[in-house]
C-alpha cells in the first residue's frame, strides 16, 4: 500500500465512521484500525489537513473538528436521521448536506441567531420541508471562506 | 452561514451585533448547493475540487456575483 493509498483510506475510515455512528475517530482509535501508532496516525492526520484539505483539526491539536460536512464538536445545526444517528454541521450549509451525502431522511434543527425562534427542516432525497420560509446569511465572501473556517 | 426566521430578523440581528450582512438569499438555493457540494466526500478517490470546478457548483445553485467568486 503507498502512502498516499494509506491516507486515503484513512481518511474514508473516518468518514465512514462518522456516517455510520456520528463518532469521530482519535489519532488513538485510528492507530488501532489501521495497525500503526498513535504518532503515525497523528502526523497522517496532520497531512490530511494540511496537504489534502480534508479535514480540519482543533488548534494545535491532533484531533478532528471538521471532516465536512460533519462537524466533531456539538454546534447549533443538529442532524438527526429516522434510525436515531445523530451528527452535528458546521453551519446550515453543512447541516443540509448530512442528509444529502448520507442518501438518508433527517430532520435538521437549529435556532435563529436574533430571536431564537426554534427553526426545524426536513430533509428526504430532493425535497426540503419545514421551516422554508426561513432565509440564509453568509457574512464572508466566497473568496475569504477557507480564510477563518470556524468563523465561516 | 447562518438560518434566520426572516430577513428583518437578518438585518434586526446587524444592527444589534455590528455584524456585517454580506449575503442574504432563499433557503432554495443553499439546498440545491447542499446536494452537491459533498457528493464525493464517501469515494476513496476524493481530492478537493478546484476552483473552476466549485464556482461551477456555486453558479449552478444560482449563486453569483462579486460576492460568491472564489478566486
Amino acid at each position: 500500500m503507498t502512502y498516499s493509498n494509506s491516507r486515503a483510506d484513512l481518511r474514508l475510515a473516518i468518514y465512514r465512521q462518522l456516517a455510520a455512528t456520528g463518532e469521530v475517530h482519535t489519532p488513538a482509535s485510528l492507530a488501532a484500525e489501521f495497525e500503526i501508532s498513535p504518532t503515525e496516525a497523528a502526523a497522517e492526520l496532520k497531512l490530511l489537513a494540511s496537504e489534502d484539505d480534508a479535514i480540519v483539526l482543533l488548534p494545535d491539536s491532533p484531533y478532528i473538528w471538521m471532516a465536512e460536512p460533519f462537524s466533531a464538536v456539538a454546534t447549533d445545526y443538529k442532524v438527526t436521521a429516522k434510525d436515531g444517528r445523530h451528527w452535528f454541521g458546521n453551519c446550515i450549509w453543512d447541516a443540509l448536506a448530512i442528509g444529502a451525502l448520507l442518501d438518508t431522511e433527517t430532520e435538521v434543527e437549529t435556532r435563529c441567531p436574533f430571536s431564537n425562534e426554534a427553526l426545524t427542516l426536513s430533509t428526504n432525497a430532493g425535497e426540503l420541508s419545514g421551516s422554508t420560509s426561513a432565509v440564509v446569511q453568509f457574512a464572508v465572501p466566497a473568496r475569504d471562506w477557507w480564510k477563518s473556517i470556524g468563523f465561516s | 452561514m447562518q438560518l434566520f426566521r426572516s430577513e428583518v430578523d437578518v438585518q434586526a440581528w446587524s444592527e444589534c451585533t455590528g455584524q456585517p450582512i454580506g449575503a442574504c438569499f432563499e433557503l432554495a438555493k443553499l439546498w440545491t448547493l447542499a446536494r452537491t457540494w459533498y457528493d464525493d466526500r464517501l469515494d476513496l478517490d476524493w481530492r478537493r475540487r478546484n476552483i473552476a470546478e466549485r464556482q461551477a457548483l456555486l453558479t449552478a445553485a444560482g449563486l453569483t456575483g462579486p460576492f460568491w467568486e472564489l478566486g
